[in-house]
């Protein structure tokens, strides 16, 4: 059935089915109806097939079995109609083939982690705060001394007094502030490590209504402070593209792989500056803009899901940290780096976090082997589209991997052309490909708003759907033959039911 | 009380979003059923969330993502399912205020213009249900279908909390601390939805059946639980997951080293989620217990205004169990105090604990109208500038305990938000200005060093 996707009226299959007469389909079952037309269709084609399969398909080794599993799928299949669970049975079809391979996302994100820079504690005697209490009468009680310093600092950290100290004061001096930075990012002890984030994030948030006046903070870190901490704990500055099957071997050799218990505190730091941008400046624009890329790598990590809380909350924060004059440009800049990061190939020469925002357009083009990586999907997947900028933002990286797959395509009509071009019947077609596909364009339509005003780009899109439910047959053999095809199913209920 | 039902979200999407997790048919591998389970939270996710004007998931579907929150073992599912429902909640409250409309507004029996008017959505779900008792076994068969949470259940979850620390030190860390750990604070999310905005309502109207059919009210008065256990529990799970926070034996290395032999991958997952979701849950076993607190003070007001029926039943203050607690067993002060972080029920809770302990002649230990500012931070103090009054109440509790209360008494204090000390240090401090807290604060501690030399 070679048709022109383009042309409805000769295709039959389409012709039949009630999505081009949507004024006859009761609303619920709509897609079952066109079910029972296709499987009327298709009737004689599994038959066909399974004859055929019995002559190529490893699976089908003798005739008893053959007539049992024929004998199964006629029952299943009018179960299924009863039931009107057209998922259920797509589903069935799959047992005829092989499993599927489930293809599960993962990168380690962070290799072999370098020792902490030193600090040395002497420079906080130096600071007024101390002076003022070795001259104080109370220091008869406490007994501080320039060689207790540090356990009594400490100890006032933890216990939430150095912030109530450095409120009265209404200044952070900056031994201090470079003392409790350093315990934040690179202290092994959980206790230090959480008091110094919650009075960094104490000390960042600080508005006018709490105090009568500003916080005064005499040391603030610079976005190179921040990408140093990253380095430390090992993150893999290149883009990891190793498939994860090669990392989990990797992992356990060492002990001193794996993810740095820090990072949480960075991450939760991240994002209380990026609150503060009106008060403090830490980054800038574009280092924000890496920031959210680092972010996106770190929520590809399966070491770090158990963070993903604070991770999407840290995404959030830095999101919201441009307006939304700002956004529109960066937030193309950033799904760029991402669907660069995403797009390249092992061979190519890797590019540097430090300039990965430069992208331009020969970069991509160089790679002419474009891998299909089921953590394209995760990179889309990870972002919390609970606001308008995460949804632009998700739905411009699923822009942005897709046209990464298509050689000399600048535009987004020409993007879904090609799309729906492709001859799904064909068996060299990579089913796995089109699943990517498939989500991609899901998520890129689904998340931009203006979209919907768009009629070609929405028709097409329809058309491809119901290429990938239709025109895969349900005996088919290839790996994520029924995923693309129920996940086509279930996304053309809802564009139908918009209609 | 204004009540809204709930469109249900068309049947079709319903079917079709629900058949992703429908694996009736055959069996399937635990990736692929993992896999279904992961689609169907992000189609419930693009269905529900993403549109400005989408109604709210069917009950169907919220009662499958508890589902898959409440069996899964897999770190991405937990995650996953467990967002989802916080979002949802945030999108889809069950119950909130709505600030009157203007037709309202006119009629002469709303004394106040600016009353809001509490909306409870009809039939939604809720993790929580509090139905006629169940027999066991009824329940059992409930329990594997998904059931939501009774007093019961919920009180069991509690006592588990309290273990976590225990079997993260000792066990390699796995999913189900961590998924307990997280079905917790949701759930505690889901109270508090619940509880606050009828709170609100009652302080307004003084109506108590706001309160009294509130999640949390429910779950007090359930007679299946005893309900001073469950505030004991409570009690005690905050404290032991405040230690584990300030313990600095876990330590990354501990944790690697541990738990790399055994397995590698998975196990640092958990372990480097661990200390984050222990400080979280901390922080929601406290808010469990303040909200409790807050519900005694509204059902005295209730009481008084003469609200409440026999039905209420009679319970001691969720208040008077803590400090009998904190009274029997003195290790638990110190990670009981450093987790509380309300000044106002620290300081509170802290002057009613010295009080007892203060000589009878010096002050009076019940609070009465005639009483004098001796019950308040102030008065307390200034019994420690006396060195014979210092001496007795050492001798009941120890110097360390002292120093440590009037520490953790001194910052909340001063914690205190403006707004609220300007009223509230009238009261405790009636002439006591900050800087002669403070003073009095230094000659405390040196009476106290003194003391114990």
């Amino acid at each position: 059935m070679e048709e022109d996707p383009f042309d409805f009226e000769s295709d039959a299959l389409l012709a039949t089915s009630p999505i081009v007469a949507p004024n006859r389909r009761r609303k619920v079952i709509g897609l079952d109806d066109l079910l029972v037309d296709h499987y009327k269709e298709k009737n004689r084609a599994i038959e066909r097939e399974t004859k055929l399969a019995k002559k190529t398909k490893k699976t089908y080794n003798s005739d008893d079995e053959e007539d049992g599993r024929v004998a199964k799928l006629s029952k299943y299949v009018d179960e299924c109609h009863e039931k009107a669970h057209i998922l259920l049975f797509f589903r069935f079809m799959t047992q005829l083939s092989d499993e599927d391979d489930v293809s599960i996302w993962g990168l380690q994100v962070f290799g072999n982690q370098k020792s902490s820079p030193s600090f040395v504690f002497s420079d906080l005697p130096s600071c007024s705060l101390f002076h003022s209490f070795m001259g104080h009468e109370v220091n008869s009680l406490v007994e501080l001394s320039t060689e207790s310093g540090e356990m009594f600092f400490e100890g006032l950290l933890t216990n939430g007094w150095l912030l109530k100290l450095i409120c009265k004061c209404g200044e952070v001096e900056k031994p201090i502030a470079t003392w409790t930075f350093h315990l934040m990012l690179y202290s092994s002890k959980e206790a230090l490590r959480s008091a110094a984030v919650n009075f960094w994030c104490a000390i960042l948030s600080l508005k006018d209504e709490d105090e009568p006046r500003f916080l005064k903070i005499d040391w603030l870190p610079s976005y190179s402070d921040l990408k140093g901490a990253l380095e430390t704990y090992g993150f893999l500055l290149h883009s990891p593209l190793e498939d994860s099957s090669d990392a989990e071997m990797v992992l356990g050799d060492s002990e001193c792989m794996g993810s740095p218990q820090n990072i949480v505190a960075w991450i939760k730091f991240v994002a209380a500056c990026s609150k503060a941008r009106n008060t403090h400046f830490i980054f800038s624009k574009s280092e924000a803009e890496e920031l959210i890329v680092v972010i996106i790598c770190l929520l590809l990590d399966r070491q770090l899901l158990g963070l993903s809380v604070d991770l999407n909350e840290c995404m959030l924060s830095l999101v919201n940290f441009f307006t939304d004059d700002e956004w529109s440009s960066s937030c193309a800049e950033v799904a760029k780096s991402v669907a660069l990061r995403f797009s390249l190939s092992p061979n190519v020469p890797i590019i540097s976090f430090v300039c990965f925002a430069n992208v331009n357009s020969e970069k991509r083009k160089a790679n002419e082997w474009v891998p299909f990586d089921i953590n394209s999907l995760r990179a889309v997947d990870c972002i919390p589209a609970v606001c308008g900028h995460t949804k632009n933002l998700r739905s411009a990286i699923a822009f942005q991997i897709l046209l990464g797959y298509f050689d000399k395509v600048e535009d987004d009509e020409e993007v879904i052309r090609q799309l729906t071009l492709i001859n799904l019947k064909d068996k060299s077609c990579d089913l796995f490909k089109i699943y990517i596909y498939l989500v991609l364009t899901e998520n890129w339509f689904l998340y931009n708003p203006t979209i919907k005003d768009r009629p070609l780009l929405n028709e097409m899109w329809g058309l491809y759907l119901r290429n990938c439910s239709c025109q895969i047959n349900i005996t088919d053999t290839r790996s994520y033959a029924s995923k693309v095809r129920s996940k086509a199913s279930y996304l053309l209920q809802g564009v139908t039911d918009k209609s | 009380m204004g009540t809204k039902r709930r469109r249900g979200g068309d049947g079709g999407m319903e079917e079709n979003t629900m058949a992703i997790l429908d694996t009736s048919c055959f069996s399937k591998s635990t990736q692929h059923i993992a896999d279904d389970r992961l689609s169907f939270l992000e189609a419930v996710r693009s269905g529900f969330l993403v549109s400005e004007n989408a109604s709210a998931p069917t009950n169907k579907m919220y009662k499958a993502i508890f589902q898959i929150l409440k069996v899964e073992n897999s770190l991405d599912l937990i995650m996953s399912s467990y967002q989802l429902l916080l979002q949802l909640d945030k999108r889809f409250p069950q119950v909130y205020l709505s600030v009157a409309e203007k037709s309202e507004l006119s009629s002469p029996s709303s004394s106040s213009p600016h009353r809001n008017e509490l909306v409870v959505v009809e039939e939604a779900w809720s993790p929580f249900s509090f139905g006629p008792d169940v027999s066991s076994c009824e329940k059992q068969d409930h329990d594997k279908v998904g059931g939501s949470y009774d007093a019961t259940d919920f009180h069991l979850l509690i006592q588990d909390l309290a273990k976590v620390v225990d079997k993260a030190n000792t066990e390699t860390p796995d999913s189900k601390p961590l998924r307990n750990m997280l079905l917790f604070q949701y759930l505690v999310n889901v109270l508090e939805g619940d509880f606050v905005p009828r709170n609100l309502a009652f302080t307004e109207s003084l109506d108590w059946i706001y309160v009294r059919e509130s999640l949390l009210n429910m779950i007090l008065v359930s007679r299946k639980i005893a309900y001073k256990g469950l505030i004991q529990d409570c009690l005690s799970a905050i404290c032991e997951l405040s230690q584990f926070s300030m313990d600095c034996r876990h330590d990354v290395r501990s944790l690697e080293t541990g738990s790399a032999e055994v397995t590698g991958k998975c196990d640092s997952a958990f372990a480097i989620a661990l200390p984050e979701t222990v400080k979280c849950t901390c922080a929601a076993a406290q808010k469990l217990l303040l909200m409790i607190i807050e519900l005694d003070s509204s059902k005295k007001a209730a009481d008084m205004e003469g609200r409440t029926t026999r039905a209420d039943g009679l319970r001691t203050p969720a208040l008077e169990i803590i400090l009998d607690e904190l009274t029997y067993d003195k290790n638990i002060l110190f990670p009981f105090f450093q987790a509380l972080d309300k000044p106002r029920v620290k300081l509170d809770m802290i002057v009613q604990y010295l009080l007892k302990y203060i000589p009878k002649t010096s002050v009076r230990t019940r609070r009465n109208n005639g009483s004098t500012n001796d019950s308040t931070f102030g008065g307390v103090l200034k019994c420690f500038s006396n060195g014979n009054s210092t001496k007795s109440i050492v001798k009941k509790i120890s110097t360390e305990v002292a120093q440590l209360l009037l520490a953790q008494a001194f910052q909340a204090y001063i914690s205190l938000p403006s707004q609220d000390s300007m009223e509230y240090k009238e009261d405790i401090a009636a002439d006591n200005s900050l800087s002669e807290i403070c003073n009095n604060m230094i000659s405390a501690f040196t009476c106290l060093k003194k003391t114990d030399e």
